[in-house]
């Protein structure tokens, strides 16, 4: 039995480097609030709420989300599954609806790394203390090892990053949300500073504070609104160890096989099988531009060896869907909060209420999540047709 | 709307202290593995594997990135909670009951011998205007001690005999620690009898909704204020409601069951549980945990804790008395079981699960 799970209302802050003028309750609160009118409901009618936030160390404050319960005396969880953090919690309060537990479920992530004087030492504490840290392996060594591998192993140039990144900044110039708003070139992108060879900097995403909130509702709640469903959702785990997964028969490093699985799965509970023809936006958790291009293989967009190829297909064929036209994780990167920025914003795609940066016509759209050492992987089909 | 049930298939836990040959992960591996081996399911049977696990208790940042591995989630799907196990147990029912899993492990743990209890405490609190005041979990474990010793006559001997009869209880466990462990610094009017045994605990479940001996049926989760001055100290309201869901889930409640394992930080904690859910009436819980036998015959606390596995604990302790294989701490056949999980801070989210024995 699973009941279908509509997104009934969507809230999100701004996604700036700090907001000094707000206490993490104040952020929550905002997007809950700001998603609760959306809806169309108070938060009487909610019966769950999932917090999401991911490592208490960027926040400086330790279990920052039991600081912001409201409505008190519902069940309240909290999630923390790193970059997937966000659509982790989407996910769990989709299963308190489909179960029939919740009518309405609230969503909220977090994200208050502004507070974190640098993220990167923050980091490289997820990596082994013993055989890691040293190196030290952080965030951008480890995506810079794999840009590095996928250019050897596919052919992929730093143009193709660059390109790919300014793509990211031209869309965000329509989000107001959006932490960057920079009129930047592939060329600009190139001769920003090195961070990690072969990622510059603008290839890489902001430390972003913020919230985003969704209210999930069964579907008499979805009667006579205007909602996206979730049509299907998909969550992998992969092994921690990088090495391990460089020569497996199943799929390398690069491969992203648990974003792979993750879209089989989804795929089929939502009927998909052209995503290059029958999604209008995609909404990538890619924290760096090389990150992206591991996903168009691993989502079904193009064989792995015309992965460079595709992204030029992208400014030719119209016919493509839009990749993120928030700006993506480039321009706003709330590490807690990012991978449901993606859902929502498919959301927002899906009922015509993203604004200047709405695409035109989008009847159903796909969010990812990534996280850990690209271990965690999500899916999420959104759509306008009931399941 | 009805639901599908879901069982218990299989069930695990290990309380340990320091063991330096074995780290975090093969802990881990070590209680999954029985669990899995308990339910008699393969592992290409699984399908979704639900965590309950603090980074904070963990010593590192995403601590899921090593340990979920290890909990059997490779090229599964796999949440992870920063909440209690119960929570995430009661949580995982909720991905089988939507048809999103078929079947699920939940495990949890927390390894007290590598982290300072004490310190991860008092982290918790608001850093300008709580943490200066030296305030930890202790410290309102301490309030409600004060209010609850305050109540009246007999209460006082009823502490006595319940603090003796809980370290008999754990004494009896064999699932009990036996070396090692330690306790943390008493705040007043707490004594060392009072508090937990910090340990390193691991538990798994595997649940799915095909039929087994052992039902969940019903589940209940509730929460409260942060600020523990908008609480009233002298019960624990979140837990209340919650054992009010499960309940009405379950179609009988606490007062019902033949077994209870409530989770509490302290002595006083566990008695306040029990008068939370309905198994003891308003201030008698000390004296259910002095003269009740079905009242955690585990030895709660003091056979070794560690959040936030300590609800999965004591889901796992119900499971095994309604097996009838709880060993030297087994009732006479009990057919229905209440157990419960908080997590921080000081109990402010809850979960209250009920079982029944499927004869």
């Amino acid at each position: 039995m699973s009941e279908p799970v509509a997104v009934l209302g969507v809230g999100q802050t701004t996604y700036v480097r700090r907001h000094p003028e707000s206490s993490a309750a104040d952020l929550i609160w905002a997007a809950a609030e700001e998603a609760l009118a959306d809806a169309g409901l108070g938060i009487d009618a909610v019966d769950v709420i999932i917090a999401g936030v991911a490592p208490d160390a960027l926040a400086g404050e330790n279990c920052v989300e039991k600081t912001a319960i409201f409505g008190t005396g519902k069940p309240f969880l909290r999630v923390n599954t790193g970059g997937v953090t966000g659509s982790s919690t989407a996910f769990a309060g989709a299963s308190y609806v489909a179960s029939g537990r919740a009518r309405a479920a609230l969503v909220v992530s977090l994200e208050r790394m502004g507070q974190a004087s640098t993220s990167q030492r923050v980091f490289n504490t997820i990596f082994d203390p013993v055989y890691e840290k040293d190196f030290p392996l952080t965030t951008i060594t480890m995506a810079a090892l794999r840009a590095s591998m996928l250019m050897r192993v596919y052919g992929y140039r730093e143009r193709d990053w660059a390109e790919i990144a300014a793509r990211n900044y031209r869309h965000a110039l329509r989000n107001p949300l959006a932490h960057l708003h920079l009129d930047v070139t592939p060329e600009d992108v190139l001769d920003s500073p090195l961070l990690a060879w072969p990622i510059h900097r603008l290839e890489a995403c902001p430390m972003s504070e913020g919230a985003c909130a969704m209210v999930l509702g069964h579907a008499d709640l979805a009667v006579g609104r205007n909602v996206a469903w979730i049509q299907g959702m998909a969550s992998t785990s992969d092994s921690y160890a990088m090495g391990d997964r460089i020569r497996r028969p199943e799929g390398s490093l690069v491969d992203l096989l648990s974003l792979q699985r993750s879209a089989v799965r989804a795929y089929a509970d939502a009927g998909v099988t052209d995503p290059r023809k029958e999604f209008g936006v995609v909404e990538l958790y890619s924290p760096f531009s090389s990150a992206e291009a591991m996903t168009y293989p691993a989502l079904g967009f193009c064989a792995p060896l015309d992965g460079p190829r595709f992204i030029q297909e992208q400014q030719e064929d119209t016919s493509l869907p839009v990749f993120n036209p928030s700006g993506g994780p480039q321009a706003a990167n709330p590490v807690s909060a990012t991978a449901m920025v993606r859902i929502a914003e498919c959301a927002l795609q899906v009922r015509g209420l993203a604004g200047e940066r709405q695409v035109a016509g989008v009847r159903r759209a796909v969010a990812t999540g990534q996280g850990g050492a690209t271990q965690f992987s999500t899916v999420c089909v959104l759509g306008t047709q009931r399941p | 709307m009805t639901r599908p049930a879901v069982y218990v298939e299989g069930a695990a836990l290990e309380i340990s202290f320091a063991d330096g040959r074995r780290n975090l992960q093969e802990l881990i591996f070590d209680t999954v593995r029985a669990a899995v081996d308990d339910s008699g399911q393969p592992m290409h049977e699984i399908d979704s594997v639900v965590l309950a696990a603090h980074d904070l208790v963990d010593g590192r940042s995403l601590s899921s990135m090593v340990t979920s591995p290890a909990a059997g989630a490779y090229l599964r799907d796999e949440i992870r909670y920063g909440d209690d196990g119960a929570g995430a147990l009661a949580a995982a029912v909720t991905r089988l009951e939507a048809g999103h899993a078929r079947r699920s492990i939940v495990a949890a743990w927390g390894r007290s011998s590598e982290h300072s209890p004490d310190q991860f405490s008092r982290s918790l609190f608001e850093p300008f205007r709580s943490r200066p005041l030296g305030l930890d979990e202790f410290v309102l474990s301490a309030m409600r001690a004060q209010l609850c010793l305050a109540a009246g006559d007999g209460v006082a001997s009823a502490r006595e005999r319940a603090s003796l009869r809980r370290i008999n209880n754990a004494r009896a466990n064999p699932r009990a620690l036996r070396d090692g462990g330690f306790r943390s610094a008493p705040h007043f009017p707490l004594d060392d009898a009072d508090l937990p045994l910090w340990a390193d605990v691991t538990a798994a479940v595997v649940l799915s909704t095909e039929p087994g001996p052992i039902r969940l049926a019903g589940v209940g989760q509730s929460s409260e204020a942060y600020n523990f001055g908008d609480r009233d100290l002298r019960t624990i309201t979140s837990l209340k409601t919650a054992a009010e869901r499960a309940t009405a889930d379950a179609g009988f409640g606490a007062d019902a069951a033949d077994v209870a394992e409530v989770d509490g930080l302290t002595l006083i904690d566990e008695a306040l549980g029990l008068e939370a859910i309905g198994f003891a009436a308003p201030g008698t819980g000390l004296q259910a945990l002095a003269g009740d036998g079905r009242c955690n015959p585990s030895g709660g606390g003091a056979s070794g804790y560690s959040p936030p596995s300590m609800g999965l604990v004591r889901i796992v302790e119900t499971v095994l008395q309604l097996r009838g294989t709880a060993g030297s701490v087994q009732l006479r056949q009990p057919r229905r079981a209440v157990a419960t999980g908080g997590s921080v801070v000081a109990g402010q989210t809850q979960t209250v699960v009920l079982l029944e024995a499927v004869r």
